[in-house]
């Protein structure tokens, strides 16, 4: 009789679905700053220059959604092979999304 | 020999980030072969690469901060400027995909990787994400740093 799949705790899992969500906020915001001179001004006002701003924006995000959803436990209930799934995708999806961004535009 | 704080900042960057990849590596390794024996292991390498990332951020970004813009005009000059436009700026957005999934692996690395099947394939999948995308940003790093040789080089050859 094959193994019942193991789940992840809800910690783990918050932190898992906050890194997932977190790359592609960072593709996003990589590609809209560039597209659109405005809000590159702006997240330069905030912290000097639009890369620290960033950075630090994406390391918020990743912190706090995954506080978040360890709390509330809301990704602990998703199927976790579909949330390690999820995190590839993401990060397949972000970096070739970045490459082809920055090579076409 | 005079070694300038940029080139001790850059070489610095360049160095942790090949440090957490190979730690990466190594945790992706010893994930294969999960035993209680080697948790550890396992976790302190975790911690290794999320460190040495860290130190990459902060030394990649000082360097890129204070550096780089002299740097980049050279390049935009010089014949390859795509190793600005499209190699650096991917490489400084990629960045903070390999330092979210550095700061993960500890976390991952927390579970019992020898009796938790799909703890385990997390650990593998994010310690695989970090080495490939690490390589991929030193691999870029290269190119950015030919970009340079070039532009300074195409009237003296």
């Amino acid at each position: 009789m094959p193994a019942e799949p193991q789940k992840l705790p809800a910690s783990t899992a918050g932190f898992v679905l906050a890194a997932a969500i977190t790359v592609i906020v960072n593709t996003a915001l990589a590609c809209a700053k560039d597209a659109y001179a405005p809000l590159k001004a702006f997240m330069k006002s905030v912290a000097g220059h639009d890369w620290t701003t960033q950075g630090l924006f994406d390391l918020a995000l990743f912190l706090a959604l995954g506080w978040i959803f360890a709390k509330t436990g809301l990704a602990g209930r998703m199927d976790s092979g579909r949330l390690i799934a999820m995190l590839v995708g993401a990060v397949a999806i972000g970096s070739l999304g970045l490459a082809i961004w920055f090579a076409v535009t | 020999m005079n070694v300038a704080l940029s080139d001790a900042v850059l070489l610095g960057h360049a160095a942790f980030g090949v440090a957490g990849s190979l730690a990466a590596l190594w945790v992706f390794v010893e994930a294969l072969n999960a035993r209680s024996q080697n948790l550890g292991r396992i976790r302190a390498a975790a911690w290794i690469a999320a460190a040495c990332i860290v130190g990459a951020w902060i030394c990649g970004g000082y360097w890129y901060l204070h550096f780089y813009p002299a740097e980049k005009a050279v390049i935009l000059a010089g014949p390859w400027p795509f190793a600005h436009n499209v190699f650096m700026e991917t490489k400084e957005h990629l960045f903070f995909v390999t330092a979210i999934l550095a700061l993960l692996l500890p976390i991952a690395a927390r579970e019992p990787l020898h009796t938790n099947a799909t703890a385990r394939k997390l650990a593998l999948c994010i310690a695989g994400l970090v080495a490939i995308t690490g390589m991929a940003l030193e691999g870029a790093g290269a190119v950015i740093d030919h970009g340079v040789k070039i532009a300074l080089l195409q009237h003296a050859r």
